[in-house]
């Protein structure tokens, strides 16, 4: 394989590693929030962002944290013919599905984007009674899905060399 | 092309796109973003991305990491062990006593936790080993596990119902309190067969010897007992502020999550190692879940722009000339067969909004078919050759437990899930006497 795609392997899996790592950590942010919550109910004053920034949290959870699970190999794939497939067929029937995954990634990204460039543009807040700005969590669904696809790139110089039986 | 060949096209390219064995979230999305473009040009485009900010507004998905992260620290702290010790000790001399507490460990499971896979891992790690020392016949083993696991989102609380609830925007307490009676309906019916098994062929699961009894002190007995305080704690944390009003029940499941993770750490069990994994493992899952949900939701946005609701209505009723009963059998049968070979968190969010709106149409109660609906995904989740806790034993059992094992294992089981599917339809009191009484 080329030396341009064992760089690439090593920073784009670096990166989605620690990324997902980080996120992996949110599950407990969304506690605090929550809890902090059910705290506030019993004063008079129930704290009125908590909700809302538990979804935002929830969503840069799961969706920064999936590229980090294509590395784990945790998403569920119906196995009835792959598993009884051979390693190198596995890896050459992959290096062809995976644009399915990369299309559908980017038709997400490209929504994704241009409703975050909305909401830069015209300061696009949610319509409840806290208005928290969308621009922040619309930002890390692009990043996200820019990681997602990144990732799959990897997955593809992967299956590549074991369809060509290369050590990568 | 008529909308209902674009239906069946999409449904059948999207189980051709599974087969293939890409991730199951990458094939569906594909399925749907593709016939949105084709459908609507680029404007089309925004099917997809708009399931995000959907997903986002569904409060009670919030549930999801936590029951999740609950199950997991459970499983690893081996929290339950105990639990298990105390059933296995009052049931242990009957035939087939360990299966019993097998059962009833998975339905005390499912009263703290929202998810089948909870009681998987915990079956697998804790109950499996021990009924394998026992000389347990393996059919009745994984049948057990996977069988008594999947009550676990029957039995409040329960995940699928809240996600029923969401789609169906009916109550989630009332759903759940609607559990109840089925899932503990089911869970006699599986000791009942397990009894009969058992009887007619004592060698499928040995009673314990009068030697070993004779160790167990009635002091000992006792004790254990109180194994029991934990999931009544546990359940208990979540519940009472939950029922009275003091918190959402999203805030209701942290709290039973951190009276899991209070338990471990009071046992002295909640090492590093038990927090990494049970982290790790709760992104897992709930990724692996909140894509499919995402992918699905397009798809169902899809489904829903080419009106295919209506088109369903007007075939069963005006074209097929079919009634209320026959409309709602026949809906329970598509789904049965649909559950087999796709994905079964996708079918209950593509599938459920447009038999929701039909069963409402037809004047059902929405509590009961929630009701139906659930053992209905049970029955998926066993069923081959698309069923997570199919998917699950095969990960988490050791090698000799082969799929065709697995598979033919969860078939009696299949069976009794549909015998309590046709008694909650005909006596839909089963479901609705609780929810009726208390609330």
């Amino acid at each position: 394989m080329p030396n341009w795609t064992r760089t690439y392997l090593h920073y784009v899996e670096a990166m989605n590693y620690r990324i997902g790592r980080f996120a992996m950590y949110l599950l407990f942010v969304i506690m605090a929030i929550l809890l902090w919550s059910s705290i506030t109910k019993i004063t008079a004053f129930p704290a009125i962002w908590t909700l809302e920034m538990a979804q935002f949290t929830l969503v840069a959870y799961y969706l920064l944290g999936a590229p980090y699970t294509f590395q784990l190999g945790t998403n569920v794939r119906m196995d009835l013919l792959y598993a009884r497939q051979s390693p190198r067929n596995r890896a050459i029937w992959d290096a062809v599905t995976v644009f399915v995954l990369i299309f559908y990634l980017g038709v997400m990204l490209y929504g994704a984007f241009g409703s975050a460039v909305y909401s830069f543009e015209v300061g696009e807040r949610a319509a409840s009674g806290w208005r928290p700005y969308l621009w922040p969590i619309k930002t890390v669904i692009c990043i996200s899905f820019v990681l997602m696809i990144l990732q799959a790139f990897a997955h593809l110089i992967r299956d590549v060399a074991i369809w060509r039986g290369e050590e990568i | 092309m008529s909308y209902e060949m674009i239906a069946v096209l999409m449904f059948s390219t999207m189980l051709l796109m599974m087969l293939t064995g890409q991730r199951v979230f990458g094939a569906i999305g594909f399925v749907a973003v593709v016939a949105a473009i084709l459908l609507w040009g680029p404007g089309g485009s925004d099917m997809g991305y708009s399931s995000i900010l959907k997903l986002m507004k569904w409060n009670a998905l919030l549930t999801l990491p936590m029951f999740v992260f609950m199950g997991y620290v459970m499983s690893e702290s081996r929290l339950a062990e105990d639990l298990y010790k105390m059933f296995h000790v009052w049931f242990g001399p009957l035939p087939g006593g360990l299966a019993i507490g097998t059962i009833l460990l998975m339905v005390m499971i499912s009263a703290m936790n929202g998810l089948s896979v909870a009681g998987m891992a915990i079956g697998a790690t804790i109950a499996l080993p021990e009924l394998v020392k026992r000389n347990y016949d393996k059919l009745m083993i994984s049948g057990v596990i996977q069988g008594g696991s999947s009550l676990g989102i029957l039995i409040p609380p329960s995940v699928v119902l809240v996600l029923f609830a969401q789609i169906a925007r009916q109550p989630v307490s009332e759903l759940w309190l609607a559990g109840v009676m089925p899932g503990l309906l089911m869970a006699i019916l599986f000791v009942t067969y397990i009894l009969i098994r058992c009887w007619r062929n004592p060698d499928l699961a040995p009673a314990m010897s009068d030697e070993e009894r004779a160790q167990i002190t009635w002091a000992e007995r006792f004790r254990l007992l109180r194994a029991a305080l934990l999931p009544i704690t546990i359940f208990a944390s979540m519940m009472i502020p939950f029922v009275k009003g003091w918190t959402s029940l999203t805030e209701a499941s942290v709290i039973g999550a951190l009276t899991a993770v209070a338990a471990a750490v009071l046992k002295g069990r909640f090492s590093r190692e038990v927090f990494e994994t049970a982290t790790r493992s709760t992104l897992a899952i709930t990724v692996m879940f909140m894509l499919i949900i995402m992918a699905a939701l397009s798809f169902g946005a899809v489904f829903d722009g080419l009106g295919a609701g209506r088109a369903i209505e007007n075939l069963f009723v005006r074209d097929l000339g079919l009634t209320a009963w026959q409309v709602l059998i026949l809906m329970q049968l598509s789904f049965l067969v649909m559950g087999m070979f796709l994905d079964d968190t996708a079918m209950l969010v593509i599938v459920a909004p447009i038999y929701v709106g039909l069963a409402k149409a037809l004047g059902f109660d929405l509590i009961w078919y929630g009701i139906l609906y659930t053992i209905t995904c049970q029955i998926a989740y066993l069923t081959p050759p698309f069923g997570y806790n199919l998917f699950l034993m095969r990960a988490m059992a050791p090698a000799d437990f082969t799929l065709p094992l697995i598979y033919r294992s969860a078939l009696p089981f299949v069976l009794i899930m549909i015998l309590t599917l046709v008694l909650v339809m005909i006596f839909p009191q089963i479901a609705l006497w609780l929810p009726e009484k208390l609330l």
